[in-house]
């Protein structure tokens, strides 16, 4: 009885569904724009993601050494250096590197050019380019080199200029987080009540016929359940509809898209096809999961005795 | 069969629809009932398929007390009688077909037993050759043939017409009333709720006329007088 009523209920969804065509074809082209402007704001919140990551990626202490220092001690230093946990990364930049990188920066300012050219010997020492994990580390760094009472051998550390810096990237980068996530729950409740509203106005089209099923001796499960299975066909093939449209897409204006951001090492393409079954799983999950409720939502009203 | 002891009806705005009902229908019979509009026909009617419950008195429908019937026994109730209304209610995105075998899907019936019995249904209201046809393909005679034969699918002990031949014309409402017939010789009961004078008084069967919520008269070779 139980398998009897089970393929009656998924035949009758599936008559339901392509008898009603237009209607299904309405209720999923809203569903998909839905999806499009849910992608877009995902899409939207990693962009700012990776370009205050990017920004964040900048910021570095340098160790400047005496251009009297050994390269072996600083080697020593090095090795020290990289017992700090935080630290994701040390380069090292001999003096004869560390005077082409000034020369090339400098390059066209006849002045220091002029200068370097009176200068016999290269005035620049080695210098030690720590980076962190992550920018808020950046103090705990700072205290374990100040352990290591390093004085003698550093002219010169770079952090106290770039700690307001920091500071500053620190509290722009939770702001644009926070106000992501806002942004990210008003677009959510958008969706859902746009979807919720399309499912409860198809339903509202069909209440003489639920009428007449339970006139007929239906009872409400064998009424609701056709409905809810078609609002998980129209989740899945919505979905399904949006994700080929957006691989379309991508084919075309994906390059172009990565040009754009190219300074914050964003690959469109990359990320979509490797977070494809995380983003369409999310977001096949919220549409059924809305579907249904508003489904049983819609149908009580018609279901009541 | 069917009996009503003291039933009333009133509904929350003060409107006594029906008042202190006594009938009884026999199994086999063919009664009618009738009344101008607003008389509580169609209240009676929704009283013995439980869309709505009587303000005091006792509903017995085959021996089954309905009168508190609980909400999750209803479709059991509605399975077993055929109700024909004034608008078919047909389900306009099934078939003919679909329409008549929903009534034994419900029930849950097996798909062999149901592609035995709907076409022997179809041949009874002359119907076999539009099973293919969507409601909107047919004309209003054949929709009601279709919703009778609904209502027979699952082979009820009565039949309640409400008003089925509202929206024919005189030649369609005699094929219905012909087919009515033709079901109570096979010892279906069958209740006619009309206010169709003509229909009534060519039946020569039981009439209770209904006036102002309340019997008025109950006569076993009866004639719409009114």
């Amino acid at each position: 009885m139980f398998f009897i009523s089970t393929s009656r209920v998924l035949k009758f969804s599936w008559q339901h569904f392509f008898r009603n065509i237009w209607l299904s074809i309405v209720t999923m082209t809203i569903i998909v724009l839905t999806l499009f402007s849910l992608t877009t704001m995902i899409l939207v919140n990693v962009v700012a993601d990776y370009a205050t990551n990017s920004i964040k990626d900048t910021v570095d202490v340098s160790l400047y050494f005496d251009d009297e220092i050994s390269a072996e001690a600083i080697g020593v230093l090095r090795d020290e250096l990289e017992e700090i946990v935080e630290i994701k990364e040390i380069k090292y930049i001999s003096a004869d590197e560390a005077l082409l990188e000034f020369k090339n920066q400098h390059e066209g300012d006849d002045v220091m050019e002029a200068t370097l050219f009176e200068l016999e010997q290269n005035p620049l020492g080695a210098t030690l380019v720590l980076k962190a994990y992550n920018v808020e580390q950046y103090p705990a760094i700072m205290k374990k080199i100040k352990e290591l009472k390093i004085d003698e051998l550093v002219e010169k550390i770079d952090y106290e200029d770039h700690e307001l810096l920091i500071k500053r990237i620190n509290d722009f980068t939770d702001k644009v987080k926070t106000f992501g996530l806002i942004i990210s729950a008003i677009f959510i409740f958008v969706a859902i009540l746009t979807v919720f509203n399309t499912i409860r106005m198809g339903i509202y089209i069909h209440r003489k016929e639920i009428g007449i099923m339970r006139l007929v001796g239906a009872n409400n499960w064998f009424i609701r359940l056709p409905f809810i299975l078609e609002g998980l066909f129209y989740a899945f093939l919505s979905c399904f509809i949006f994700w080929v449209l957006v691989f379309i897409l991508l084919h075309f204006f994906g390059p172009k898209i990565n040009f754009f951001f190219a300074e914050i090492n964003f690959n469109i393409i990359d990320y979509m096809e490797s977070n494809f079954l995380n983003i369409f799983g999310f977001e096949f999950i919220i549409i059924a999961i809305v579907n249904m409720i508003s489904s049983i939502v819609a149908m009580s009203k018609f279901l009541k005795i | 069969m069917i009996e009503l002891r003291n039933v009333s009806k009133t509904y929350s705005t003060g409107t006594e629809a029906v008042i202190d009902v006594n009938l009884h229908i026999k199994s086999g019979e063919f009664v009618s009932l009738v009344g101008r509009s607003g008389v509580g026909k169609s209240t009676i009617v929704k009283m013995l398929v439980a869309e709505e419950r009587p303000t005091k008195g006792r509903i017995v429908l085959g021996g089954w007390d309905i009168t508190r019937i609980k909400i999750h026994d209803i479709p059991l109730l509605r399975r077993q009688i055929g109700v024909v209304f004034q608008d078919f209610k047909l389900l306009p995105q099934k078939t003919v077909y679909e329409n008549v075998a929903f009534a034994l899907e419900v029930s849950g019936y097996p798909k062999k037993y149901i592609n035995e019995i709907v076409p022997q249904i179809l041949m009874l209201v002359n119907l076999s050759d539009k099973s293919h046809n969507f409601p909107d393909q047919l004309s209003g005679g054949q929709q009601q043939r279709v919703s009778i034969a609904r209502a027979l699918a699952h082979r009820p002990k009565i039949l309640i017409a409400d008003e089925p031949t509202g929206n024919l014309d005189s030649i369609n409402t005699r094929e219905i009333i012909d087919l009515l017939l033709k079901i109570n010789e096979y010892k279906t009961t069958v209740l006619l709720v009309t206010h169709n004078r003509e229909v009534v008084n060519s039946l020569r069967k039981r009439v209770i006329a209904m006036e102002d919520g309340r019997i008025a008269s109950d006569k076993a070779r009866g004639r719409y007088v009114f």
